[in-house]
């Protein structure tokens, strides 16, 4: 005697549940399993990361210092791009375009020959970032940008400010 | 209402703070040694900046806690948006006050250093969370997709604080939050930066409670007006 | 898991190849942008050459923005989405199908931009195996994060949302690929490029964020 009973086949009056092929979904282990897929994941970016870290700080360059700069002048041609270094006091000549002075890093000086007007804080000993290229030995800029440090502080107590001043 | 007298109240302590670092900074402080008078800026741009860190934290702190499925509630979602939106507002401040300062000191009011960038595309990422939010209709799927989202932006965060350590940037490092902690600027224009870091941290926490409330009052027009949709289908069959 | 993204993909690939977007869209679409660059950008000789890098990863980029959107439009379709989850598909396949067939697509996609660089902008292309590589692997990276995005985004406003999402957080991958191309095209060629390795990091983080995050993101 054969009887359908709703998905169960009743042979002998034992009934045997047709079995569904497996899920391939199994929600209990799922966390479990994102974990297992993520720590190795972790550990590899995070290595991948460490060792990166010291050749990317050196590859994103926005400005060479003029050390670097002179050192690399073979490799920079006639390229531009912007150079860090500290006004060298005394060496500031106004001229028709622009200005001349030196910029030094470290104890390499370098000529700078800017066209066009400097910035308002533009002055000796401060640190400047000029954009132009090397001709030879000297650096042709048509721009300079003032490079202030961290450090605040006032200016000389005794003296009054002066309306409108900046230096 | 009681709270809402305290929340008045702090607002009032907020204008008036920032009202001090106002005076203090242009008429008490002295002018700095190289920038001049140029240096009073620096009262306002690092608060701002810190208010946008600051917001952006409180959204990515709201939005784990939104994720969590043990602390979740809508009222997170809601103070992580509230709390986005005032980050928006002062990542633009910051790069309102930074070109602004940047033109006189630098000479240029923009340059594409590893500070000014990340901090543009950290403008952007958060814009675009808000456009996310403003894009998705369902709550659930909104509060879900947004916090995601915010987290993602948010990695960029300690990116922008860290740029000027990591890269050579014409933004100068750290004058107050740098490795040593020790901060390099004294006397009272210390004191004056210090209060401005007060005052604008007071407006924020201020702004946020207003926000969220306002938030809260739409989510809940919106639940009124739901039901009086569905009432009114009731009603018609 | 596999076995559904080969599923996902193949299915996105017919109905590519039968549509043929790709073929009478994209790729015109891409050569539209290398005549406009070419025209913008030619103030000065050697210019283009120099910028070549920047050019083919801008044009590659719109390029994918259009596959990712069209990816992304086939789905919302009828409710197509629901439907892949209901036949027990896993999420994780899901997203890894959608992203093999963005990065199929943008891969020939590539090879016509490669291409036009070379020919239209006579950019000399030295170290192919080593661009290529580059590429491949900025490509997965951009893909994840579209497939995510993408699925994120729903309703009318996607098309518009979906570059403002995607361009920032892609920015970082841009960047690094740029300069990977940069550093070949200058000739200076070794494994051990920083930026490369950048691009597997970003490609393996994404990777692992859409794996992870898909399922919650379609569930929803």
């Amino acid at each position: 005697m054969k009887e359908m009973v709703a998905g169960a086949e009743v042979v002998g009056g034992h009934a045997q549940w047709k079995e569904l092929p497996p899920t391939r979904r199994r929600p209990p282990s799922r966390m479990r399993r994102r974990i297992v897929t993520l720590l190795p994941v972790a550990i590899v970016v995070v290595a991948l990361v460490a060792v990166l870290y010291k050749g990317l700080s050196s590859a994103l360059v926005y400005f060479y210092t003029a050390q670097q700069a002179v050192a690399m002048r073979s490799t920079l041609g006639s390229s531009t791009f912007r150079m860090e270094g500290v006004v060298v006091p005394g060496t500031i000549v106004s001229t028709v375009n622009g200005v001349n002075f030196s910029i030094r890093f470290n104890h390499t000086v370098v000529q700078v020959i800017e066209v066009g007007s400097p910035p308002q804080l533009f002055q000796p000993k401060i640190p400047v970032v000029v954009v132009g290229h090397f001709a030879g030995k000297r650096f042709f800029s048509d721009q300079i940008m003032v490079k202030h440090s961290a450090n605040y502080v006032a200016a000389h107590p005794g003296r009054i400010s002066h309306a409108g001043g900046t230096s | 209402m009681k709270s809402d007298r305290a929340v008045q109240g702090l607002g009032l302590v907020a204008v008036l703070a920032i009202v001090a670092t106002y005076i203090l900074g242009l008429w008490i402080t002295p002018p700095a040694a190289v920038m001049g008078n140029l240096v009073r800026l620096l009262y306002i741009h690092p608060p701002v900046a810190w208010v946008a860190y600051l917001a952006y934290g409180v959204t990515s702190v709201a939005s784990i806690l939104y994720l969590w499925k043990r602390t979740r509630d809508p009222r997170w979602d809601l103070i992580a948006a509230s709390s986005a939106e005032i980050g928006v507002v002062f990542t633009a401040l910051t790069l309102l006050t930074g070109s602004i300062w940047g033109r006189p000191t630098w000479g240029v009011w923009w340059t594409w250093d590893a500070r000014l960038t990340t901090t543009a595309l950290l403008f952007l990422l958060y814009v675009g969370y808000l456009a996310l939010r403003r894009a998705t209709p369902d709550v659930t799927q909104r509060s879900k997709r947004s916090a995601v989202a915010a987290l993602i932006a948010f990695i960029d965060v300690p990116i922008v604080h860290q740029s000027v350590v990591w890269w050579k940037t014409l933004h100068q490092s750290a004058t107050v939050f740098n490795a040593s902690l020790s901060p390099k600027v004294h006397g009272e224009m210390a004191w004056t930066l210090l209060l401005g870091f007060i005052a604008f941290s007071l407006a924020y926490v201020w702004m946020l409670i207003r926000r969220y409330q306002i938030a809260v009052l739409i989510s809940k027009r919106q639940e009124i007006l739901l039901q009086g949709a569905l009432d009114e289908r009731m009603s018609t069959v | 898991m596999f076995k559904d993204a080969w599923l996902v993909a193949s299915k996105d690939l017919r109905i590519e190849r039968r549509s043929r977007v790709l073929t009478n869209q994209l790729l015109p679409f891409t050569l539209v942008i290398l005549i406009i660059f070419a025209f913008t950008f030619d103030t000065h000789p050697n210019l283009l050459v120099t910028l070549s890098p920047g050019l083919f990863w801008v044009a590659s980029l719109f390029a994918m923005t259009i596959a990712l959107q069209r990816s992304f439009s086939l789905e919302a379709e009828n409710q197509a989405r629901d439907g892949l989850l209901l036949y027990g598909l896993e999420s994780a396949g899901i997203f890894l199908g959608k992203v093999v067939a963005i990065v199929i697509q943008s891969a020939i996609v590539e090879l016509f931009i490669g291409f036009g660089i070379v020919i239209l902008y006579a950019a000399p292309l030295h170290e192919v195996v080593f661009l290529a590589l580059s590429a491949f692997t900025a490509t997965i990276g951009i893909s994840c994060v579209g497939v995510v995005f993408g699925a994120m985004v729903t309703g009318r406003s996607r098309d518009s949302l979906l570059p403002l999402l995607i361009f920032p957080v892609v920015a970082p991958v841009l960047l690094s690929a740029t300069k990977a191309w940069e550093d070949y095209v200058r000739g200076k060629v070794s494994l051990g490029d920083p930026w490369l390795g950048l691009l597997v990091v970003f490609a393996i983080a994404f990777g692992a964020v859409g794996v992870l995050t898909f399922g919650s993101i379609l569930e929803e």
